[in-house]
């Protein structure tokens, strides 16, 4: 390859990861939101509802116009990211650990910890998630922390399954028999040997899970069960802005927008990594 | 940028090219009724299906009067009895007339124990009821009760012969009546669909069947309303409805109710057991700009607990002052007491923006109110706890009685007695107990007028507004809408 | 093969009993719904004799015992809030369900699939970029956010489907779809993924090098090695359609058990909630008993039991 040509294919396939500079973006908004959030996101102007984009007042300009309490939309979008991402990602990890620990455990150890530890997931996945979310907020009051417990909750049955799944195809393995055969322990060959083999469809769930996590407080929020007003995920904005689509358009078009690019920005990354994952084998 | 302007002119235009008008109505519900035996349950969905089926002893006109039904006259014969005349020449849908019997046995049904009708509370104050010569009923109350008229205008009448023969799963499934429509099909969790009655006594309604849908999400109700599919949709909200204008083909009505909207206070915690922090929360609350500004839909403000629409409206008490300054002051001299950490309840049922806008209006003086929001069930065991120090500290509620007196919102909100009240003061106790016990109605108003006052005075409620409803209906339905929020489709009409 | 259904027949009843009795108990604790029954103006008394008049006001335990003595005998109990056998209203809703889960189903499928299987095997071409992104893209809006968008193009402004409701095919396309969507990503993923796994391995490339045709593979080997994890993700989509039912039934108006379940937690209504936690429960087990054994029939190398 010439000197000449280099840049440009490092150029290239530096543009071709769009997705993680997407990301990258949301990220630093969530971080940096009190100084880049132009108005307090919970000021409300109850004479300056409903105005579109480019409005002004008492020398603020709303860019993104103000919302049904006369917010500023663009403000509220900003400190948005760090409910939406916060929520997803803590979520995710919490269901996660609990759920991959649970279904290696079954697969590997079979006997009556996998029946016992299975028709717990078979439980879990049998409760209504609303129900759990319901009970959540009515035993131990709403909000944040509550709103991540409720989503860990009802989703760590699905990394479970297949963390079961896969362990189970795999600990018939060669090279897992040989491993056991040599005396390794249960945790070294969890952690050693299974785990690494496994992680590629896990991964892909785990992606995946981040962005339904994502819609899925979205989705309590337009149930009434999600992060308390005024705090605001994109996902309750796009709920309440729902109402307003032919009248006030951005109190919805923005965060949706931003949820959109958040979920598929998070997805395309799972996506391209997953991928690598199946090269390397 | 509008391009949703023009979305809805070609709807405006495709709905005006459609036939002008169907015999038939369509109307969204926000959930399907819970019973069609009117004894047997308490929710609006129910009420807006059930009370076209059957006629009541008594109900009120489109002016809030109440007017004779099925009750032609009545007076009262002493303190505890009343006298129904019965009005001659009504027949149920299968036919068989209608007689002081079955109006004898319907009050006797509703407040008998063992039937156990929610509404039993309602009607408790009647002991029994019997039948005199004459086609008349007698109704008995355990002593002078002067909302009696105002609670028969709640009270069906039910045919004995059929009650007494199907028993009530079967009437629930099969009501039958003698109002101007009369039940035809009951798809569950679809829609109930009503046939009108030809042989009707009174007022006949001009659509031929009318069917009733359970549609749970406001967007959507609004999104049938202009697809044409609903013609009348209930549970919207100002905001809601602004989407309806400019499409001619659609419009909003609305009226003022009898609801109450009111913010609670823990009177036996801090901050608000402080009355001078009570104070400055009042002042804080800016009610025309909520009432108006915020919501819009024809809301008053409102400084005690009862409106216009209420029998106990008192014309003299002065609106709240709005003075956020003043209430700054006052937090600032007391500031360590305003700052405990306060709890607002409120539940997705309720307007969440008023809720924010009083809490932002509250927390900018001083002081420091967090919303907890949990579904009704756990808001109203929170709201209603038994041990009065464990409520929230703030919780925001919309009453109504559906009576129309200030009895029953002043008595439950305020009297010591009832679970629902955070107030203990004997000279309110006394007041509200003449103003329920007494048939002098001078005597009432004026106990109402001191309540109110009082209330004022030591802000130990701080109503806000009286609600106002909306609806959504096609441009061409004539629909009135009252305060007690009744949807009587033989009012109806469409216009020519 | 008989040994194991009974087993894991038996352990599907103590999980079916252990999520009711558990659902019975959490439930109660969370308030009653007598509350919600009577008017805001009921006394302390009126509440207590409608407690006493629906059976509330028992110990716990005692209205455990009925429960279980009235589910020996089918008997599922009375709702509260509708005044009706809670058999009947579960029949009512059942058929809508039904429907909505088979059109949700088959949207996923059919479309999900076959995108995941292309994607596969153009692998590394912009053309499995394209159909991956545009396979994201449906999985990146809530569904209460794509049901109204739906509604608003296609029942308002176009006018060729109705906006909510039942009763027609045209009614079933929108919730379908909607619901559809989500699952319809997560079929393409999985297939995709697996079908990926499956043409790394050894015999793909030994067979490939003995000539045999990319149809053939597809055919005989692949789809039935990448029918693993598609199994085992539909065992899981059948249970959770339910919860992700909630949401598009709420905006489409569809009266099916998402519906029901929700509005019944949020009245209390407890003996309908346990009834459809009950089917729930029987549901999820019978999919994840009935993934099990296809694994088996599937991949020869798994055993049906084992041991550590």
């Amino acid at each position: 390859m010439s000197v000449a040509a280099a840049p440009r294919v490092r150029l290239g396939a530096a543009l071709s990861w769009w997705p993680a500079w997407l990301l990258g973006l949301l990220v630093v908004c969530a971080v940096f939101a009190p100084w880049l959030a132009p108005l307090d996101p919970d000021r409300q102007n109850l004479l300056a509802r409903l105005k579109a984009p480019g409005f002004e007042a008492r020398g603020a300009v709303y860019w993104l116009g103000s919302d049904e309490l006369g917010r500023d939309v663009l403000s509220r979008v900003i400190h948005g990211a760090r409910v939406s991402i916060s929520v997803a990602v803590l979520s995710v990890l919490l269901s996660g650990v609990v759920g991959v620990a649970v279904g290696m455990l079954a697969g590997y150890l079979r006997g009556w910890v996998e029946t016992v530890l299975m028709r717990l997931v078979d439980i879990f996945l049998s409760i209504p998630a609303i129900l759990l979310a319901i009970i959540t907020v009515a035993v131990l009051g709403p909000g944040f922390v509550n709103v991540i417990l409720v989503l860990a909750l009802t989703r760590w049955p699905r990394y479970a399954r297949v963390a079961y799944g896969q362990t189970l195809a795999m600990a018939d393995r060669p090279f897992v028999r040989l491993s056991r055969a040599m005396g390794a322990g249960t945790p070294r060959v969890l952690f050693q040997h299974i785990l690494p083999n496994i992680s590629g469809p896990l991964l892909v769930v785990a992606t995946l899970e981040f962005g339904l996590m994502v819609l899925f407080e979205a989705g309590l929020s337009f149930l009434g069960l999600g992060v308390q007003p005024p705090m605001a995920s994109w996902g309750a904005m796009l709920s309440v802005g729902r109402n307003y689509i032919a009248t006030a358009w951005w109190i919805a078009t923005f965060p949706g927008l931003a949820l959109f690019l958040l979920v598929l920005s998070a997805n395309l990354i799972g996506d391209r990594m997953s991928d690598k994952i199946g090269k390397g084998r | 940028m509008r391009p949703l302007t023009g979305l809805l002119t070609g709807v405006a235009l495709a709905v005006l090219a459609l036939p002008a008008f169907a015999r038939d109505l369509t109307i969204d519900l926000t959930g399907e009724p819970s019973s069609l035996d009117p004894h047997m349950q308490w929710n609006p969905d129910s009420y807006y299906v059930y009370r076209n089926i059957f006629d009541n002893v008594v109900t009120r006109d489109n002016d809030g009067e109440i007017v004779p039904q099925i009750a032609t006259e009545w007076e009262y014969a002493g303190d505890t009895e009343l006298v129904l005349t019965i009005r001659e020449g009504v027949t149920f849908h299968d036919g068989t007339p209608l007689t002081a019997e079955d109006v004898a046995f319907s009050v006797n049904r509703i407040i008998d124990p063992e039937f156990g009708s929610p509404q039993l509370g309602q009607f408790n104050q009647i002991e029994m009821a019997e039948v005199m010569d004459g086609n008349k009923v007698k109704l008995t109350t355990k002593g002078p009760y002067p909302a009696l008229m105002a609670q028969l205008v709640k009270l069906s009448v039910v045919p004995q012969h059929i009650v007494e023969e199907i028993g009530k799963d079967a009437f629930n499934l099969a009501p039958v009546g003698s109002g101007p429509y009369s039940f035809d099909e009951w798809n569950r969790g679809v829609s109930v669909t009503l046939a009108k009655n030809d042989g009707y006594w009174g007022q006949e309604g001009p659509f031929d069947t009318a069917t009733f849908r359970a549609v749970p999400d406001a967007a959507t109700r609004i999104a049938d309303l202009q697809a044409g599919a609903a013609d009348l949709v209930v549970g919207l909200d100002s905001d809601g409805a602004m989407q309806l204008t400019g499409n001619p083909a659609v419009k909003t009505l609305s009226t003022p109710t009898e609801r109450v909207a009111f913010m609670g206070m823990n009177l036996d915690k801090p901050p608000f057991s402080d009355p001078e922090l009570r104070r400055a929360a009042s002042l804080a609350i800016d009610s025309v700009a909520i009432a108006e500004g915020l919501l819009g839909a024809g809301e008053v403000p409102m400084a005690q607990l009862s409106s216009p629409a209420h029998f106990g409206y008192a014309e003299g008490i002065a609106p709240y002052d709005y003075d956020p300054e003043q209430a700054a002051e006052i937090v600032a001299g007391k500031a360590e007491l305003a700052a405990t950490p306060a709890t607002f309840a409120t539940a997705p049922v309720f307007d969440q923006r008023v809720v924010q806008a009083l809490q932002q209006m509250l927390n900018d003086v001083g002081f420091d109110i967090s919303i907890s929001m949990t579904d009704m069930p756990t808001y109203l065991a929170a709201a209603r706890a038994p041990d009065r120090a464990e409520r929230p500290e703030l919780n925001f509620g919309r009453w109504s009685c559906a009576c129309q007196d200030a009895d029953g919102i002043a008595y439950p909100l305020l009297h010591s007695g009832s679970s629902w009240s955070r107030v203990n003061r004997a000279d309110l106790d006394a007041l509200l107990e003449e103003a329920r016990t007494s048939l002098d109605e001078n005597v009432r108003l004026a106990a109402y007028e001191k309540v109110h006052q009082i209330v004022r005075d030591d802000y130990l409620v701080r109503p806000i507004y009286q609600a106002a409803v909306l609806y959504g209906a096609r441009a061409e339905l004539e629909f009135e809408p009252t305060a007690n929020e009744s949807m009587f489709l033989n009012r109806m009409s469409w216009s020519e | 093969m008989l040994r194991f259904l009974l087993q894991r027949g038996g352990q599907a009843l103590v999980a079916v009993f252990g999520v009711v009795t558990l659902v019975f108990f959490i439930q109660r604790l969370t308030g009653d719904p007598v509350l919600l029954l009577v008017p805001e103006t009921a006394t302390e008394q009126d509440i207590e004799a409608m407690r006493a008049t629906l059976g509330l006001d028992r110990p716990m335990g005692v209205q455990y015992l009925e429960f279980l003595f009235d589910m020996l005998r089918f008997d599922l109990g009375r709702s509260f809030v509708q005044n009706a056998p809670v058999w009947d209203i579960l029949v009512s809703r059942i058929p809508q369900t039904l429907q909505l889960a088979a059109g949700a189903l088959t949207v996923a499928l059919l479309i999900g699939l076959p995108l995941g299987l292309i994607m596969a095997l153009t692998r590394g071409r912009a053309v499995s970029r394209i159909i991956m992104g545009g396979v994201l893209a449906f999985q990146s809006l809530p569904t209460f956010w794509s049901g109204i968008m739906m509604i608003l193009v296609f029942g308002v402004w176009l006018k060729w489907l109705p906006p909510s409701g039942i009763g027609t095919f045209g009614h079933l396309v929108m919730p379908s779809i909607a619901l559809g969507l989500l699952s319809l990503a997560t079929y393409a993923r999985i297939m995709r993924s697996a079908v990926i796994d499956e043409l790394g391995k050894d015999y793909v490339r030994s067979a490939r090098a003995r000539g045999v045709g990319t149809g053939r593979l597809v055919r005989r080997h692949l789809l039935r090695n990448a029918s693993i994890p598609v199994i085992s993700i539909t065992a899981l989509e059948l249970s959770q359609l339910l919860a992700g039912a909630v949401i598009v039934e709420t905006v489409f108006a569809w009266p099916g058990l998402g519906l029901l379940t929700v509005q019944s937690i949020a009245s209390r209504d407890f003996m309908v909630v346990q009834a459809v936690v009950l089917l729930g429960a029987f549901v999820t087990i019978a999919a994840n008993l009935a993934a099990d054994i296809l694994y088996t029939v599937v991949d020869p190398r798994v055993r049906l039991t084992g041991k550590s």
